[in-house]
């Protein structure tokens, strides 16, 4: 039984047809492949087929536990997919505001395997049902606003009349808050909207399409408008209905529908006469166009509540394009379209799991962002908590799930730093080992997500098995593997429209905010590594490159994958950090460590051996706000590439 | 009879198409995969969205189909195994393929979702790209066959195939018509990772079906073309014609769904520079050395 079922009663075909679906696993991951394989998952061995869009997935798939904010995002995912749909969690049962998993399983490869089967077997005796109920969640109700045409700062819950003029309100739907994050705020419409149709829930949007003054209007002649249906007297084709259009910057028509008219040739806009005629040059009927009213042109055009997401070629003169788009904002190549506000995130398949990105499209051109993590890991930022300092370095480490190691390493040498504990050298050298393992597995990681999101399927493919084989590898394996390491990086120095794709894109100067690869890009050999003594110990130097593009990234990240073999041959041993025991001790102390992403700084007060204050610095929150200067009037894709390249991670981005 | 067959092939090359995709991605030959796709996607609810271009909408995944079929109409796989040999055959396909711009632009417009709209966007960017590229190289192997008809086509290619007498307008009608099928690395359109599917993304259930199944058919049909045209079409050594075609264009289908994985998607500004500034000076010339070779060779 699954609590997504498609209505219907398990005839003969639809037993044929559940077979088929259960063979056929269409899966959409959340937060995101990139933590699937952090935790060792490779979903698509299992036989799992992923797919971009929730719309053609049949599972969600939740990978370990995940905050709030991503669970509301999650329950929107998960009303847009179609039915019959199975909700699988892996490692979490608190799934709320989603409902309850149709199959639970651990966070292990096998029982990846052993919750699949479950899940075939689930499909095939219940995709179809004859009693369904519906998903209903607080976030999928639209909610009706009311606003003003004259005065948009008037916005009110109830229907009623303007303080301001005197006017009714007008509903609309009121616009994505900042808790609310769609995948596609359009798509979720939809989904509540299907459901309505269904249930009991009659669509609000429904409702307020029929509350609205309908007019009827013929297609061919704008000019007819009449309250009633009816047929055009002009060519006798049907009107057609419409919401009737008070607005006044909705519809510029009706608007100066009283200025005057003046009559212009199409092909000789000199010719300009008060009367309708014929052109003296070329003899073509003039057309009729109002005086520009220059004051309310203007107005329209700064109006910035305008719904830019409302195309209705209703209310546009027939094929006229400067009527179609005078009154949109112009953008810096002075080209006006529509401009559309749309979420990319925080389960988009090109972008870190958790990210949400919301940009306004001005055709397929950035014309404005936000980026930001739905994460939220404040917790660990409190002032006033009391914890152990072994619960401590848990916390820490399980903070992110990219970058684990990275993070328990930085607790503990904050801990040893507070006590002025030295560590033994072969210790120091075996941490060494797994921040490097980490390091590699993290960049292979990034690689495959890039791989994802260009379309780079080899790449994708490639790079996520080599990361799953040096999670886990020890020494002798890391060091069978290097041969793939270079025939990799060999490979994608050959591969064509790389370049083209990355070079020039992401140009960012050389600046002390930076961190990590981006820094080291931009031909800053800044590395918390070269400051440790163990490392120099081990031959570090650190990698860096001139160029400051998306290229340059790509190869400081292949760079650093080969320069961290090295570094693991040399230092001999991998053992992940173990916290010390610092006994009843109070004091402060500071530690450093070079996470995957840059360096990341912890700052830590300890009294009478609890952790009471910390301060943590880490290198995502200051690349978040690089997005918006660096993807302005960029193309979408190469908005999303250089997003990309930054390699965030919204797990360790401080709210 | 001969268009049913004909229909029938499409419909089984399709099929083909989908498990070699399936190959290419997964590495494994899954002979089933596509049929179990196939069923559980028509058991799937298909809805409309919210605000919807009706017509548009449901148009769109039809039309797709449509046109594929109608450029396999004039397609000879063997001498007699042809629905129409059309007078006009050559330049026929190119003007039903014409269509998928527009299936795809409705496509895009339909669903009122940016994804998708932004997805529209870019195949009629992409349009201004490889039209050229399709129309000037076939001009060229018509200039050699001194005839539209298809099979007169694969008739003058008796003793050297176009491949080898016009190398450069096969690269060209390769590379135009692979943009055409938006795959990879010309997938600009549907891109996975930077529309979420894009023009594709709010199908679901039957009409997403219909929608696969005209890409899957875009994909064979242009596969046959590009056989028709520059390889010699039904004509081989010691196996029958038909085994040659169907050789021919599951090579070339292989080939075609292959080639995107090992790169990255191209940038739109990127095809639109390359394709004018030197696919068409290169198509120009390609018309002149057959020119040449037309006059000069018997």
């Amino acid at each position: 039984m699954i609590t997504g079922a498609r209505q219907g009663t398990l005839s003969g075909l639809r037993r044929l047809v559940s077979i088929a679906m259960a063979r056929d696993l269409s899966t959409f991951l959340i937060p995101g492949p990139d933590i699937a394989r952090a935790h060792g998952l490779d979903f698509e061995a299992a036989g799992l087929h992923p797919v971009a869009s929730p719309r053609h997935a049949s599972v969600l798939l939740i990978v370990g536990a995940i905050p709030p904010a991503l669970r509301e995002a999650a329950a929107i995912i998960y009303a847009q997919m179609v039915r019959p749909r199975v909700l699988f969690a892996l490692g979490t049962e608190t799934l709320p505001p989603l409902p309850a998993a149709d199959v639970v399983a651990g966070l292990s490869q096998q029982d990846l395997i052993q919750g699949i089967r479950q899940l075939r077997s689930a499909f095939a005796e219940g995709a179809f049902r004859p009693d369904v109920s519906d998903f209903d969640a607080p976030m999928l109700h639209v909610r009706i606003e009311y606003t003003c045409p004259m005065h948009p700062e008037v916005v009110q819950s109830e229907p009623g009349s303007c303080p301001k003029c005197g006017m009714d309100l007008l509903p609309r739907e009121a616009q994505a808050t900042a808790g609310h994050t769609h995948a596609d705020h359009q798509e979720m419409d939809n989904s509540a909207d299907r459901q309505a149709t269904s249930t009991h829930d009659h669509g609000t949007h429904h409702t307020m399409v029929h509350d609205a003054p309908l007019e009827y209007t013929c297609p061919m002649h704008p000019e007819v408008v009449q309250r009633e249906p009816g047929s055009c007297p002009k060519c006798g084709m049907n009107l057609e209905p419409r919401e009737a259009q008070t607005e006044p910057t909705h519809d510029h028509h009706h608007m100066t529908h009283d200025a005057p008219v003046e009559y212009t040739c199409p092909m000789h806009p000199e010719v300009v006469q008060s009367e309708p005629g014929s052109c003296p040059k070329c003899g073509m009927t003039l057309e009729p166009h109002e005086m520009q009213d220059t004051q309310t042109q203007e107005h329209a055009g700064m109006d910035p509540h305008r719904d830019h997401s409302t195309m209705d070629p209703g209310d546009m003169a027939f094929m006229s394009m400067i009527d179609v788009t005078q009154d949109l904002p112009r953008s810096g190549d002075g080209l006006p379209m529509e401009w559309i506000e749309a979420p990319f995130g925080p389960f988009f398949p090109g972008l870190p799991g958790g990210l949400l990105l919301t940009l306004t499209l001005d055709g397929d051109t950035v014309a404005g962002s936000d980026a930001r993590s739905l994460i939220g890991n404040g917790d660990l930022l409190l002032q006033h908590l009391s914890m152990d300092s072994g619960s401590f370095v848990e916390r820490l480490a399980n903070r992110d799930p990219l970058a684990p190691v990275a993070y328990r390493l930085l607790a503990c040498r904050a801990l040893e730093n507070v006590a002025g504990m030295d560590i033994p050298a072969d210790t120091a050298c075996a941490r060494i080992g797994a921040l490097e393992r980490e390091r590699i597995a993290s960049h292979l990681g990034w690689l495959a997500l890039f791989g994802q999101q260009t379309g780079f399927d080899w790449l994708r493919r490639h790079a996520a098995s080599l990361q799953l084989k040096f999670q886990q590898a020890d020494l002798k394996q890391i060091l069978a593997l290097k041969p793939a390491i270079q025939a990799l990086t060999k490979r994608l120095q050959r591969t064509p429209l790389l370049e083209s794709r990355t070079a020039g894109i992401g140009q960012l100067a050389p600046d002390a905010t930076l961190r990590g690869p981006v820094a080291r890009a931009t031909g800053i050999s800044d590395d918390a590594r070269s400051t440790d003594k163990t490392c120099a110990a081990l031959g570090f130097t650190p990698v860096s490159r001139e160029g400051g593009d998306a290229l340059a990234r790509l190869h400081v990240r292949l760079d650093e994958i080969a320069h961290s073999i090295a570094l693991i041959k040399a230092a001999g041993a991998i053992e992940l950090p173990a916290p010390a025991h610092v006994g009843e001790l109070s004091g402060t102390g500071e530690a450093v460590v070079e996470t995957p992403r840059g360096l990341a700084r912890l700052q830590l007060t300890l009294e009478g051996g609890q952790v009471t204050a910390t301060q943590l610095d880490t290198p995502s929150t200051h690349h978040l706000t690089l997005i918006t200067p660096l993807i302005e009037q960029q193309e979408l894709g190469d908005a999303l590439v250089i997003v990309g390249s930054l390699d965030l991670s919204p797990w360790e981005i401080q709210p | 009879m001969t268009t049913v067959l004909i229909l029938l092939l499409l419909a089984l090359g399709a099929y083909l198409v989908a498990v070699i995709e399936t190959w290419t991605i997964t590495g494994r030959f899954q002979l089933a995969a596509p049929l179990f796709a196939g069923i559980a996607l028509l058991g799937r609810e298909s809805i409309v969205p919210r605000k919807p271009d009706r017509i548009f909408f449901e148009v769109a995944p039809v039309l797709l189909l449509i046109s594929a079929i109608l450029a396999a109409a004039v397609v000879p796989l063997t001498p007699d195994l042809i629905i129409t040999d059309l007078a006009t055959g050559a330049l026929f396909i190119n003007a039903a393929l014409v269509y998928v711009l527009v299936a795809l632009l409705m496509a895009g417009w339909g669903p009122d979702g940016a994804y998708a709209m932004i997805g529209g966007w870019r195949f009629l960017g992409q349009l201004i790209a490889y039209a050229m590229l399709i129309v000037m190289p076939i001009t060229a192997v018509v200039m050699r066959a001194e005839s539209l008809l298809t099979t007169q086509i694969v008739v003058s290619q008796a003793g050297v195939w176009n491949i080898v007498y016009q190398p450069l307008g096969f690269v060209l009608f390769f590379i135009a018509a692979m943009a055409l099928a938006f795959l990879p690395p010309f997938d600009l359109p549907t891109a996975k990772g930077e529309l979420a599917g894009g023009v594709e993304a709010e199908y679901t259930g039957v009409r997403l079906a219909v929608f696969r199944l005209g890409r899957l058919a875009l994909i064979i049909t242009l596969a046959a073309a590009t056989v028709i045209f520059y390889l010699g079409g039904w004509q081989g050594p010691w196996l029958p014609p038909w085994a040659w075609s169907a050789i021919k264009i599951l090579v070339v289908t292989a080939t075609m769904l292959l080639i995107g994985r090992f790169m990255p998607r191209i940038r739109e500004a990127d095809l639109l520079a390359w394709c004018w500034i030197f696919g068409i000076p290169l198509a120009l010339l390609n018309i002149f050395l057959v020119g040449v070779l037309v006059l000069v060779l018997p």
